[in-house]
């Protein structure tokens, strides 16, 4: 994981969160799934609701308040978290950055 | 991930504050259900709107659920309810808290508020009803039926639930399995001391009680109304025992509501 300051690139944030989802699968002994943009939380990565928790202090420790992975689930269906992908999350990532940089 | 020992048990916690650094105006405990269930389906859901109203939140999972520690024994209603007092000590929450729980946190919260009445401000419960008589004879039945079909066939129980349900069911079924089939669970619960009328009755704070239209709990409504000195249910049509997380908005806007409300009163 690139541990210097976080960049607001689609490339930089896939690799930060392939880095903190490879940490939280690796509890379950499962070290070598390939993440990618199309990769599912729910149906590839198996996590339940309480690992994306786990996932939200990651983001947090990582990008400060500048991103707010609750808030983004919470303005979702419940169908819509199921389908979520990697790619979904990097994009909202990138794009929060984005907005605090021009703040 | 923040953990915290009670010097009994340690508990997940995680705990939302208003942005910015505003001084929060009132603090809310939110108490998930059982097995299935963790600290997930209110940080998910309508955690995020409370703070951002001004409110410090603090979910925690139970013990034996989510991230928190699974003992083999020890999951009365009343143990419950240690915990939670122990966590509000530990986190030094003094004033007092306004109480959310959802199913089986209902339970608990109604259980804390009996005992410890001062530490409570309000009651919020979502499908929900405290520890009675009836209460407890039901959790044995459910509870013993699903340990029952787990040691009978656990790997057909959970290939049907994946074929039938989503994959995230079956991947909280596992967990719910582990929990009923290597702790006392299903027997502790049916065996929580539960309250009287009397009891019931004395919890005196603004309760908030809302069910799932389509819910068998539903009819608890007029009964909770017409024992508890200040409380009204809502119904929330076309929904059923998952009100909370299907209709997160409604349900959290009438918590809100009620916290709020009765914050203007406390001052």
């Amino acid at each position: 994981m690139n541990t210097g300051q976080p960049a607001a690139d689609e490339e930089s944030v896939l690799a930060d969160i392939s880095g903190m989802l490879a940490k939280l699968l690796d509890e379950y002994g499962l070290d070598d799934i390939e993440i990618g943009m199309r990769t599912t939380f729910n149906r590839d990565l198996e996590l339940e609701s309480i690992d994306l928790v786990t996932l939200a202090g990651l983001l947090e420790e990582r990008y400060g308040g500048r991103v707010n992975f609750a808030e983004f689930l919470a303005d979702m269906e419940f169908d819509e978290i199921i389908e979520l992908t990697v790619g979904r999350l990097v994009e909202h990532v990138v794009q929060s950055l984005k907005a605090a940089e021009a703040s | 991930m923040a953990m915290l020992d009670t010097g009994d048990i340690r508990l997940h916690v995680q705990r939302l504050t208003p942005r910015d650094g505003r001084p929060a105006t009132a603090t809310a405990v939110l108490i998930h259900g059982l097995l299935t269930d963790s600290l997930a389906s209110y940080y998910f859901t309508v955690a995020p709107a409370f703070a951002a109203s001004g409110i410090d939140v603090i979910m925690y999972d139970l013990r034996g659920h989510g991230r928190s520690g699974r003992p083999d024994s020890g999951y009365t209603v009343d143990r419950q309810v240690d915990d939670l007092d122990a966590l509000l000590d530990r986190l030094a929450v003094t004033g007092p808290v306004h109480l959310v729980g959802n199913s089986f946190g209902g339970t608990v919260a109604f259980g804390y508020a009996a005992r410890r009445p001062e530490r409570v401000a309000s009651i919020s419960v979502i499908e929900s009803e405290p520890a009675t008589q009836a209460w407890a004879a039901k959790l044995g039945g459910i509870l013993g039926r699903v340990v029952s079909q787990l040691a009978h066939n656990e790997a057909d129980a959970l290939a049907w639930i994946t074929a039938n349900r989503s994959q995230n069911t079956a991947r909280l079924a596992k967990g719910a399995a582990r929990l009923a089939r290597t702790t006392t669970i299903a027997r502790d619960i049916p065996a929580s001391t539960v309250l009287t009328d009397d009891q019931i009755r004395s919890v005196s704070c603004p309760v908030l009680a809302v069910y799932g239209g389509d819910s068998d709990l539903a009819e608890q409504a007029q009964w909770l109304e017409s024992l508890l000195p200040d409380c009204r249910t809502v119904v929330v049509p076309g929904h059923e025992h998952s009100v909370l997380v299907e209709a997160s908005g409604v349900v959290g806007g009438h918590i809100l509501d009620l916290i709020h409300g009765r914050q203007a009163v406390l001052g």
